[in-house]
């Protein structure tokens, strides 16, 4: 009887391993994140860069340094003639 | 004169932690998944966005946690299906422009679309280099990787160890060891 070959498409491939270790995630426990961002250097204060992406945003946008609207207001103040 | 509007943008992230839906812990939780889940898809879907679309869902209600479930595993099943939804939305786009049609005896009434529905080539060499990527990060590690092989096979953890010999002790320090790189590799930040 001949052996029956699965093949396993690389796309199926990744999105078992994705999953297998998006559990792992779930179930890491505080001490492993603290021991992680510990060797990071990370000290998980509000402001850590641990948090970047999460309660502040990864990259750094316009808005963050300048009233946009305020900018806005200005520049149609100098366009009038 | 300063704004009587208060015109900070808070983010879901935030609000699900006022609401005590999650706490700190579960948020880095919560971004490493994000990472992982945000791997092969285009640069323009960030696992940012995912993240903060996901705890969207459950701060609006279009997603209800069922009973029993953490909150942490809860938005990792939102992110995985969120990752899935982008790829269906990429394959219906490409399907209008990659169809076969099978004409029935010339009759052009009976003509049939069809999309095909197996992986583009695209996305099929996007998953080889974020294989290829996964393998370089557990480089080190060749248990690791003999696992992650066995992960990819859709082999359990018992038939893993059975057909890589490894005892249940070198098993579990290997996936304690992997879940480290994982959080290390989470953590850090890197915006993709």
């Amino acid at each position: 009887m001949r052996t029956k070959v699965k093949t396993i498409t690389s796309e199926a491939k990744l999105t078992r391993i994705l999953d297998a270790f998006a559990q792992e995630l779930v179930e890491s426990s505080d001490e492993e994140i603290f021991a992680v961002a510990t060797d990071l250097g990370m000290d998980l204060q509000k402001w850590s860069s641990a948090f970047a992406g999460v309660t502040y945003p990864a990259r750094p946008q316009l808005s963050d340094f300048f009233d946009l609207e305020a900018l806005q207001a200005r520049l149609l103040i100098d366009k009038k003639p | 004169m300063p704004s009587l509007v208060d015109k900070r943008v808070i983010r879901p992230a935030q609000t699900a932690l006022a609401l005590d839906l999650v706490n700190e812990m579960d948020l880095l939780r919560l971004k490493t998944i994000a990472r992982v889940y945000a791997r092969g898809l285009p640069p323009e879907v960030t696992w940012e966005d995912l993240l903060q679309e996901a705890l969207t869902r459950v701060l609006v209600g279009s997603r209800l946690r069922p009973e029993g479930v953490t909150m942490v595993a809860f938005v990792a099943g939102i992110l995985r299906s969120l990752r899935a939804d982008y790829w269906r939305r990429a394959v219906r786009a490409s399907a209008n422009t990659d169809t076969v049609r099978i004409d029935h005896e010339s009759d052009e009434s009976l003509a049939i679309v069809m999309s095909d529905p197996s992986p583009g080539p695209e996305r099929a060499l996007v998953a080889l280099q974020e294989l290829s990527a996964i393998r370089q990060l557990f480089a080190a590690d060749p248990t690791a990787l003999r696992i992650i092989e066995g992960l990819g096979q859709g082999l359990l953890a018992e038939q893993i160890r059975r057909s890589t010999g490894l005892s249940k002790t070198d098993y579990d320090s290997a996936r304690k060891r992997m879940r480290r790189t994982l959080l290390r590799e989470g953590l850090t930040c890197e915006p993709r």
